[in-house]
């Protein structure tokens, strides 16, 4: 079965570039600007993504931590990456900054290390 | 060969000692507990006092009496141990008690002023309230209840003071003697009732000068406490000023770096072939603009940390104690692929031990100082990390040496400055950003931390990491004999 993955960032070109790398890996992509639209999308049981990837600022300094504070308490099995200009620097927002939960990466977005990761956050939901 | 030694000194933050209880200013519980421990230890000398004074009044009673010192009573030997009881008692119950409602250091400090106030009177009784200058010792107790107390607890004590002497100049003056009056004749009288006016007059005045202190100490303590609660309120003002501070920078960052990551994500996509194929002359071209690129991403996300680092203020500023294994393992982790990029090899063989450090803050450390070995280092070499403890005098020091371009003799003084630039390191690494060592430097003021650094100019460099105040906890030990950590990762 295709992987469906959600991707939230308000970066038009980022956007297109992750779409265009996961299209042409077999994925099946959603992307959204916002991380509301994101959550509303959420409701609708088919939409469910099995990962989502995040960007951190997104409207506001934080949009992005706190939505992955919702949607990890309301849909645990949603294996999340955050994908920032920021990188690790984002990490001490995170009280328990263990790698078991929370994934981040850097940007660029390169297609090798992003596929990578995508794939072993998937192994881990087969889990 | 050049070695230097780095070592930074950076001052402790005073602790706030007042904290805001509803509206009233009080000291917190930590500087009254100090002071309490001060007032006992001051009592035992003040007892020790009273003993020898005593034992000299066994000793030398004759010659004493015959200057006019004579002791009969039992009254000093009574304070004696009351106030030995009383001393063991407050440090007991300071020890041994947590802090409850029944039990608190301000708790403490009345008992101690209440027996201190019953034990004085005592001593004025017997030395004579109104025949020697005694009674203003009663001050003492006042000024330190307006220093440790609010004002209106002050008060109290000085009401506590007032009725004491009073007590005691009446009891002196108009009990005492009283039985003696029956029998007393009519030019006695006239005499007797001369000294009680006396005394009364005394007690007056004494009332009116404790009164007098009590609110000339209280205005002036009322004074220093607003003064230390605009250091506070400015204090707070500043944290929350650092705290803004980072998220401005946090946000620029962001805000110079967004548009470098999209030209860079849209390079990736083309070298990974997802435009369709480009020509070696693009794709060469796409490299160097992928490589500056990159130098500036690294600047802007350096000056963050560098920026960050200098926030001592920020929460995640605490210090931990981690083993020096997990967070160099860490290090390497990170930066394997950095160092097999240039098939730099990573022979790491050191031996564990705990130090008390800001975690973050020793990972970018080690990070930066790793990162430059591998940078300088020619490629296909090698670089050691190693460690020497020194279990005598608790230290123990990270040696990271590289086999390099080395560092010039004139230049090592200045590689830890903000912005330096050698052109022979930029010829090298064209990426330099400057601020690497500055960070580094920063990382191991606020850790407390020596660096010393050897270096020949192409034979390679040494970064020494000098822990002092390492720990060992039993078990560290025996882990330490059994695995004498030895990786080695390439």
């Amino acid at each position: 079965m295709t992987a469906r993955i959600a991707h939230v960032d308000d970066d038009s070109d980022i956007r297109e570039a992750v779409e265009q790398i996961l299209r042409k890996n077999g994925y099946e992509v959603q992307s959204y600007v916002s991380m509301q639209d994101f959550i509303d999308s959420l409701q609708n049981d088919a939409n469910r993504p099995d990962l989502a990837i995040l960007d951190v600022m997104v409207e506001s300094m934080d949009a992005g931590l706190t939505a992955y504070a919702q949607i990890h308490k309301r849909y645990p099995q949603i294996q999340t990456i955050f994908l920032t200009s920021l990188g690790d620097m984002i990490r001490p927002y995170f009280e328990d900054g263990s790698h078991e939960w929370v994934c981040i990466m850097e940007k660029p977005v390169e297609p090798v290390s992003l596929l990578a990761t995508i794939n072993d956050r998937l192994k881990r939901r087969e889990k | 060969m050049a070695t230097t030694e780095f070592s930074w000194d950076n001052s402790d933050n005073q602790s706030i000692v007042l904290e805001i209880k509803g509206d009233r200013l009080k000291l917190s519980d930590d500087v009254l507990i100090n002071n309490i421990r001060w007032f006992i230890a001051f009592r035992w000398v003040l007892i020790a006092a009273l003993i020898f004074f005593e034992v000299l009044m066994l000793l030398a009673s004759d010659s004493l009496a015959q200057m006019g010192i004579s002791e009969h009573q039992k009254w000093p030997i009574v304070i004696i141990v009351v106030l030995g009881f009383a001393n063991i008692a407050y440090t007991y119950a300071l020890d041994h008690f947590q802090s409850s409602k029944y039990h608190s250091p301000s708790i403490n400090l009345w008992m101690q002023i209440i027996v201190d106030l019953i034990c004085l009177s005592v001593v004025v009784h017997y030395i004579g309230s109104t025949s020697t200058p005694i009674s203003f010792f009663y001050v003492l107790h006042i000024a330190l209840a307006c220093i440790f107390f609010s004002t209106r607890e002050s008060l109290y004590v000085t009401i506590l003071v007032c009725v004491m002497d009073t007590l005691v100049i009446v009891i002196e003056n108009f009990l005492i003697t009283q039985t003696s009056l029956s029998i007393l004749m009519s030019s006695h009288f006239s005499l007797e009732s001369i000294s009680r006016d006396n005394a009364v007059l005394w007690m007056f005045f004494l009332d009116i000068l404790f009164f007098v202190v009590w609110y000339v100490v209280s205005r002036l303590s009322l004074t220093v406490r607003a003064h230390e609660r605009h250091l506070l309120d400015a204090y707070k003002q500043i944290n929350q000023a650092q705290v803004e501070k980072d998220q401005y920078a946090v946000l620029m960052t962001h805000q110079l770096k967004s548009p470098l990551d999209a030209i860079r994500s849209k390079i990736n996509l083309i070298k990974g072939g997802y435009c369709g194929e480009a020509s070696a002359g693009v794709n060469e071209a796409l490299d160097k603009i992928d490589n500056r690129a990159q130098s500036m991403s690294s600047l802007i996300l350096d000056l963050l940390r560098l920026e960050r680092l200098k926030d001592t203020c920020l929460n995640t500023a605490v210090f931990k104690s981690v083993d020096i294994q997990t967070i160099l393992q860490k290090c390497i982790d990170k930066l394997t692929p950095v160092a097999n990029s240039k098939h730099v090899v990573l022979n790491v063989s050191i031996d564990n031990f705990v130090c008390k450090v800001i975690p973050d803050q020793l990972e970018i450390l080690l990070e930066n100082i790793i990162t430059n070995a591998i940078i300088y280092s020619h490629d296909n070499a090698s670089i050691e990390i190693t460690s020497e403890v020194n279990q005598l005098n608790r230290s123990a020091s990270i040696i990271i040496t590289d086999h390099g371009i080395g560092i010039e003799n004139k230049d090592l003084p200045n590689i830890f400055n903000e912005y330096f630039y050698s052109p022979r390191a930029a010829m090298h690494n064209k990426a330099s950003s400057g601020i690497g060592l500055s960070i580094v430097r920063i990382a191991a003021e606020n850790n407390k931390l020596k660096i010393k650094v050897t270096s020949e100019p192409g034979a390679g460099t040494s970064f020494t990491i000098i822990f002092n105040q390492i720990e060992f906890s039993l078990e560290k030990k025996e882990t330490q004999l059994v695995s004498l950590a030895k990786f080695n990762l390439s």
